[in-house]
C-alpha cells in the first residue's frame, strides 16, 4: 500500500564539522499528532530545517508520499503541502494580519478572492478578527504566534511542522491553543509535528512522541510509554520527574 | 479595495491639480515644471514597483530610462536628419519612422526585454549584494550607451529628436503608472513579493518563487522606466549619455526614499516635495547668482541642499514620510468606520 506519510529517514546534518543531527528518522502520519522533545540544542529545529529543504543533509533522505523531496528549495517543498512555523517567530511586520494570512494560500495558486475569503475564515476561527487589519509588527507575541499558525493553515497542508508554538504564551493562552490544535488535525486532515517544552501540553496533545538527545534519537513510540523509558527521564524529563 | 481608489483619486486628483493649475497660470516655467514632474513621477512610480515591493535598492532604474529615450529617438528622427544626427546608424533603421506615440510605447517594451534578460540571474541576491549588482548594471548601461555611437552618437549629444512630449501626454501616462503601481501592489506578486521584502525565509516557507517575483516587478518597472525615458526623450528633444547616470539617479532616488519606497503614496509625494524644492532652489540660486553675493557663482546648492534633506528624512524618518500605509489607509482608519476588509 502507498503510503501518504510525511518521512524523514536516517537524517545527519552538520554544522562546520559539528553533528546537528546523526542519523535521525521520523515519520508522521496523517491525521497524527507527534511530539518532538528533547533538550535545548539537540536538534529539533534543525531537524525542522532539514525537512523543510533550509538546511543541507549530509546523509538521509526526506520523502512525502513516497516522492522524495530531498533537497528542494524550501519554496518547492511548501508548495508539495509542507508548512511550518519558526521558533522565533517570523511574521511580514509590515503587511496587516490579513495580508500575512492570505500569503500563503496565494503562494499556493489562490486568486485573490479565494485567499480573502480563507484568511477571513481562519482570522475567525483563531479569534483574530477584530486584528485583521492591524500590521503584523503591532501584534502581542501570543497573537503573533497565532497569526503564524494561521498563516501555515492558509496553504492547505498536509502537513504541519510547529516550533515551539507555546513559548511565551501564558497558561490561559496555552490551553486555548491546546484546544485549537487538538482539532486541527482531524478537521484539515493534515498531520501535525509539534516542538515543545510544556510536557503537559505535550502528553495531553500527542498520539506519539519522539526524543531526541544530542542530535540522536534516544527514544520514540506512545507516549506513556515515552513518559516511563528510563533513558529519557534521564537525558530530559530528569529533573522533572524526579521532583513529581 | 474601496481604500485603493480612495487612495488613487487623492493621488491621481493631486496631479491633475497641479497640471491644471500649471495650464491657468499660463506660464511656460510652469508648463515645463508641470511637465517634468509628471515624467518624474513616472519613472518614481516604476522604480516604486521594483524597489517598494522588493524591498531592493536598484541603481539600475535610471540605465533603463536611457534605454527607452534612445530607443524612441531611433525609431522617430526623421529619416532625411537621420544621417547628420547618427552618421554610423545600421543601414536597416535608417529608414523607421514611427509616429512618437507609438514609438514610445515600443520603447517601454524594449526597455523592458533588455531588462528580463539582463536582470534575470541577478533576482537570487539580496542585501548588499543586490544592491552593487544594480550599481554594476547601471555602470554596464552606461559604458554601452556611451561607446555604441552607430545607435547613441557616443558621448556626444544626439540631436534631432520630435518634440511629442507635452503636459497632457505626460499626465495621461503618470495617471496610468500610477494606477499600475498601485493594482500591483495589491496583485498576488506584489503581495508575496511585499512578503518577502519583510521575511525573505518566511515568505520561501509559505511558497513563495522569490526570484520570479522580483524577476516580474523589476521587468514592469523598466517599462514604466523606458516610457518615461522616451516621454523625457521627446520633450528636450536632444541628449546625451549623461542625462542617464549617477545625478539622475540621485534625484529619483531621492523622491522615492523621502516620500517613502514602500508606499504609493510615498512615491507621488515625494516626487511632489523633491520637484518643488529643486525647482525653488534652482530659483534660488540664480537669483544669487543674479545679485551677485559672491564674487563666484553659486552651483551645487540644489544637490547639497537636497542631498542634507535626505539625509535629515532618513535620519528622523527612516521609512520616509510614507513609510508603511497608504493616504486612503490612513484616512479610513482615522475617519471611517473600520472596513472589514481592504
Ligand atoms: N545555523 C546553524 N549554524 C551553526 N550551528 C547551528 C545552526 N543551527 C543549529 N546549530 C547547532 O545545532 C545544534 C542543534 O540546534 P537546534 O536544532 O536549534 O536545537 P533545538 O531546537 O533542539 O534546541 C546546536 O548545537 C546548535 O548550536
Ligand atoms: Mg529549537
Amino acid at each position: 500500500m502507498a503510503s501518504s506519510s510525511l518521512k524523514a529517514v536516517n537524517i545527519s546534518v552538520e554544522f562546520s564539522g559539528l553533528r546537528a543531527l546523526d542519523d535521525v528518522t521520523l515519520t508522521v502520519d496523517p491525521e497524527e499528532i507527534v511530539g518532538l522533545i528533547g533538550p535545548n540544542g539537540s536538534g529539533k529545529t534543525t531537524l525542522v530545517n532539514a525537512i523543510t529543504g533550509e538546511v543541507p543533509l549530509v546523509h538521509g533522505s526526506v520523502s512525502l508520499r513516497e516522492e522524495a523531496i530531498t533537497s528542494l528549495p524550501p519554496w518547492k517543498i511548501a508548495l508539495k503541502g509542507i508548512s511550518r512555523s519558526f521558533q522565533i517567530v517570523r511574521l511580514f511586520n509590515n503587511l496587516t494580519v490579513i495580508e500575512n494570512i492570505e500569503s500563503a494560500s496565494l503562494a499556493h495558486g489562490d486568486s485573490l478572492r479565494v485567499a480573502r475569503g480563507k484568511s477571513e475564515r481562519l482570522l475567525d476561527e483563531f479569534g483574530l478578527s477584530n486584528r485583521a487589519e492591524e500590521l503584523g509588527g503591532a501584534l502581542s507575541y501570543g497573537d503573533k504566534r497565532r497569526v503564524e499558525i494561521a498563516r501555515a493553515l492558509a496553504a492547505d497542508p498536509s502537513f504541519l511542522l510547529l516550533d515551539e508554538p507555546a513559548a511565551g504564551m501564558n497558561e490561559a493562552e496555552t490551553d486555548a491553543l491546546l484546544h485549537t490544535l487538538s482539532r486541527i488535525p482531524r478537521d484539515r486532515k493534515l498531520g501535525l509535528l509539534i516542538i515543545d517544552h510544556d510536557m503537559s501540553l505535550i502528553m495531553r496533545l500527542c498520539h506519539r512522541l519522539h526524543v531526541l538527545a544530542s542530535g540522536r534519537t534516544i527514544a520514540a513510540g506512545k507516549a506513556d510509554e515515552i513518559r516511563r523509558d528510563p533513558a529519557v527521564i534521564e537525558a530530559y524529563l530528569g529533573a522533572k520527574a524526579a521532583h513529581a | 479595495m474601496k481604500r485603493n481608489l480612495l487612495t488613487f483619486f487623492i493621488l491621481g486628483g493631486l496631479i491633475l491639480l497641479a497640471v491644471v493649475a500649471s495650464q491657468v497660470v499660463g506660464i511656460r516655467l510652469y508648463d515645463r515644471v508641470a511637465t517634468n514632474l509628471c515624467i518624474s513621477l513616472t519613472l518614481v512610480l516604476g522604480l516604486q514597483v521594483f524597489m517598494g515591493n522588493s524591498g531592493i535598492l536598484s541603481f539600475a532604474h535610471i540605465g533603463f530610462m536611457g534605454i527607452g529615450a534612445y530607443a524612441s529617438a531611433l525609431l522617430t528622427i526623421p529619416t532625411m536628419m537621420k544621417g547628420m544626427a547618427l552618421p554610423d546608424l545600421y543601414p536597416f533603421l535608417k529608414d523607421v519612422q514611427l509616429s512618437p506615440y507609438i514609438a514610445i510605447a515600443v520603447s517601454g517594451l524594449v526597455a523592458a526585454l533588455v531588462a528580463a534578460i539582463v536582470s534575470y540571474p541577478l533576482m537570487r541576491l539580496s542585501d548588499a549584494a543586490a544592491v552593487i549588482t544594480s550599481f554594476a548594471l547601471l555602470v554596464v548601461l552606461h559604458t554601452v550607451m556611451t561607446h555604441w555611437s552607430a545607435l547613441t552618437n557616443g558621448p556626444r549629444t544626439l540631436f534631432g529628436v520630435p518634440k511629442a512630449t507635452d503636459v497632457k501626454l505626460a499626465a495621461l501616462v503618470a495617471l496610468l503608472a500610477l494606477v499600475t503601481a498601485l493594482a500591483f501592489k495589491e496583485s498576488r506578486t506584489g503581495k508575496l513579493l511585499r512578503a518577502s521584502r519583510d521575511d525573505e525565509r518566511a515568505a520561501a516557507a509559505v511558497g513563495a518563487r522569490i526570484p520570479q517575483l522580483r524577476w516580474r516587478a523589476f521587468i514592469l518597472a523598466a517599462l514604466f522606466t523606458g516610457i518615461g525615458g522616451a516621454l523625457w526623450g521627446h520633450f528636450i528633444t536632444s541628449f546625451s549619455p549623461r542625462a542617464f547616470y549617477l545625478k539622475e539617479t540621485f534625484l529619483i532616488l531621492s523622491m522615492l526614499v523621502i516620500g517613502g519606497a514602500n508606499t504609493v503614496t510615498g512615491a507621488v509625494i515625494g516626487t511632489f516635495i523633491v520637484t518643488a524644492a529643486y525647482e525653488s532652489l534652482r530659483g534660488i540660486e540664480g537669483l544669487l547668482n543674479e545679485a551677485k553675493v559672491s564674487s563666484q557663482p553659486v552651483i551645487g546648492l540644489t544637490e547639497i541642499v537636497l542631498a542634507l534633506a535626505m539625509m535629515a528624512i532618513l535620519v528622523l524618518r527612516p521609512g520616509g514620510l510614507f513609510p508603511t500605509r497608504e493616504i486612503g489607509a490612513l484616512l479610513a482608519r482615522r475617519f471611517g468606520r473600520p472596513e472589514k476588509s481592504g
